[in-house]
């Protein structure tokens, strides 16, 4: 390229006025920086929102009783009214390696009630060990510890706490429709309480172990009504999920897996939107570019209309002309690109690992019942990284096309005579 | 959807109000008092009884054996004899507080109002049902919707719709009282969208303590066919000379 005379006059007439180039530049180089950035924390924000919808208290995939969403009834538990080996099930769906913890867990709805405050809850039985390794609500407790099997412990959400009034060490009576039809009812102590962010959790869920939930609702140890499934990657659910309804079929008649992304299409939804948005962000970014870079290669060449008129009369073609201002654009375009570059690496590097935190100022925020904390964590993304450089390029060259074509129009008669 | 909702309440009280002038015959009758007096058959000044409900659903059936006081309309106690597991168990209402005593755990618990409609020991009756925190007479506006024969015999029929203010869980309730003797027959529950909730049927009816009543209430929900709830009483005696204290928290707690 830089052969051809028309490349060397292109490169030679961005120096001409290097604080005009430059700022062009800086122009183009910004809104590459604005756009791999802002693509970069909405995916942040993206993975921490299916993160946290995944991996706070559900998990990538659910398996139950094909009937026992969505009235999550007490008596459709896995394997119908005999229940299953859970040890035995639990292996079989662990069997694939991308799969990295599996837990069982029972449900009831119920009151508990501390002191004169009595509230409506969820309680979720739970097998502690196996639990923090699948979700992480329960790995850091706000206050206290997990509950122990066979003593009658449970943990409580922050604001289920707040609104018993109890703390730890605290008595809870906690009372359950069993599932024989009688009132199941027993003594529990507050030994712990967790915090997920999300109210509608925190209010509503009291977690305890699954031998002492079962004991209360009647519930044989065979019966449990899911098990949760975490896997390597989210996005790894769907193809996992078959994988595990193709291992339990026939195994465990009537059991229904399901991902994620099946029970959160909202979740779903709302990636690809994104996904549609990161381009309306490179069009309205570059749009805006396009005229700026417009406008001054429309100055940079009508400010060399003589020596387009020069070019022309000693028998350049207008062909000639065109090629010169593009490879002009061009080399604006690539010099841009690495000013971009150089402006966007470091700051990618940095708030990738170490995200400014403003959660300080706004708190955390829910969204599609899962909840994202406003720190300006960047993810890296090589495509759309790519797709703003080539955006970039074009944008330089698109608004020389005009300059371009004006310039090798010029009369040299005209033009030099017209001094 | 509020205006939807005006809208449909104005039609509806047009229509009852045709339907009310439209039965002058019946102009002597009082909805309120005949209301009234039929929520307070169970109940008199004071009452014992006994009675047997038998529920009965998809999952499981059983039978509870239950001892019944009230007295007035703000007193009532229920304690279950039966079965042994969960005899001792106690439903008190005291003004306008509702507690359950747990004799496995020995705790009182006091049920928030919104628990008010859920269910009574996994039956079919709701607490309030139970221990009737709310009166008809004084959350619904009651009319008379129909005066004649129903399969031979001659009723009135009452449609209670709940006032503005009224904290209630029902959209509407339709009454069915035989004129004969003021003896109710049937009551069917609707849901805010219009919909049939639960049904109650009356039937049995013996002399008790010196009133005509129906024995046996059977209570049906509308979405679970082949579900139902029935009480029975056993025996049923009224001013049997107990007071306030007799439904303390310490008498919940300490039966006498």
């Amino acid at each position: 390229m830089l052969q051809s005379p028309w490349s060397r006059i292109g490169l030679r007439n961005l120096g001409r006025n290097p604080k005009r180039t430059i700022l062009t530049a800086l122009g183009l180089a910004v809104g590459f920086f604005t756009s791999v950035v802002m693509v970069g924390w909405t995916q942040g924000l993206m993975n921490e929102m299916v993160d946290n919808a995944t991996g706070l208290v559900g998990g990538q995939i659910e398996i139950h009783d094909a009937e026992f969403l969505p009235e999550r009834s007490l008596y459709d538990t896995i394997g119908g009214r005999d229940g299953i080996d859970v040890e035995q099930l639990i292996a079989r769906v662990s069997e694939d390696e991308r799969i990295v913890a599996v837990a069982p867990r029972v449900y009831a709805g119920g009151l508990l009630s501390s002191g004169d405050a009595t509230l409506a809850g969820m309680l979720m039985g739970v097998d502690p060990e196996r639990e923090v390794a699948l979700s992480r609500f329960l790995d850091d407790l706000v206050t206290g510890r997990l509950p122990q099997p066979g003593r009658n412990e449970l943990v409580v959400g922050t604001e289920m706490a707040r609104q018993l009034e109890s703390d730890i060490g605290d008595e809870v009576v906690v009372v359950a429709p069993g599932a024989d039809g009688s009132m199941g009812n027993d003594l529990f102590t507050l030994v712990g309480t967790y915090r997920t962010g999300l109210v509608e959790i925190d209010s509503a869920f009291a977690v305890l172990p699954v031998q002492d939930l079962q004991a209360l609702v009647v519930l044989d140890e065979s019966r449990i009504h899911e098990v949760v499934v975490s896997t390597e990657d989210p996005w790894l659910a769907e193809e996992l999920a078959a994988v595990v309804a193709a291992t339990l079929e026939g195994e465990t008649p009537g059991a229904e897996v399901i991902p994620w992304t099946e029970l959160t299409p909202a979740i779903v939804e709302y990636t690809a939107l994104v996904d549609v948005f990161y381009f309306v962000i490179i069009v309205i970014v570059f749009g805006l570019a396009i005229f700026g870079v417009a406008n001054t290669m429309l100055m940079a060449t009508y400010e060399r209309r003589r020596e387009f008129a020069v070019m022309l009369a000693v028998g350049t073609t207008p062909r000639g002309v065109v090629q010169s201002v593009l490879y002009e654009a061009a080399a604006l375009g690539l010099f841009s690109l690495a000013l971009g570059v150089a402006i966007t690496w470091p700051v990618m590097v940095w708030w990738h690992n170490a995200p400014p935190d403003l959660t300080g100022l706004v708190g955390d925020i829910e969204m599609m019942g899962s909840v994202v904390s406003l720190t300006m964590r960047v993810e890296y993304d090589m495509g759309f990284t790519t797709v703003a450089a080539v955006a970039l390029m074009l944008t330089a060259l698109l608004s020389a096309l005009y300059p371009a074509f004006r310039a090798s129009r010029v009369p040299p008669a005209d033009i030099l005579s017209g001094l | 959807m509020g205006r939807m909702a005006r809208t449909r309440r104005c039609v509806g009280l047009v229509t009852l109000g045709w339907l009310a002038a439209g039965g002058t015959a019946s102009a002597q009758i009082d909805p309120i008092e005949i209301i009234d007096r039929v929520e307070q058959l169970y109940r008199g000044e004071s009452s014992r009884g006994t009675t047997t409900m038998e529920i009965v659903t998809e999952n499981w059936d059983r039978e509870i054996t239950m001892e019944v006081w009230s007295l007035g309309n703000d007193y009532s106690l229920v304690r279950i004899q039966a079965p042994a597991r969960e005899a001792g168990t106690a439903t008190l209402k005291a003004d306008q507080d509702i507690y359950n005593y747990l004799p496995k755990v020995d705790r009182t618990i006091k049920i928030p109002a919104s628990m008010m409609g859920g269910s009574w020991m996994g039956s079919h009756f709701t607490n309030d049902d139970l221990v009737q925190e709310s009166r008809l007479i004084n959350d619904y506006d009651i009319e008379l919707s129909f005066d004649g024969d129903r399969d031979g015999v001659l009723v009135w029929e009452f449609a209670l719709v709940p006032k503005p203010e009224a904290a209630v869980v029902w959209g509407r309730i339709e009454y069915r009282v035989r004129q004969a003797d003021y003896i109710p027959l049937a009551v069917s529950y609707y849901d805010e969208d219009g919909e049939l909730a639960r049904s109650m049927e009356f039937s049995d009816f013996a002399n008790m303590g010196g009133r005509l009543l129906p024995r046996l209430m059977m209570m049906r929900s509308a979405d679970k066919p082949g579900e139902y709830t029935s009480m029975r009483y056993e025996d049923l005696q009224f001013d049997v000379g107990i007071d306030e204290s007799f439904f303390s928290l310490r008498a919940l707690q300490n039966p006498r």
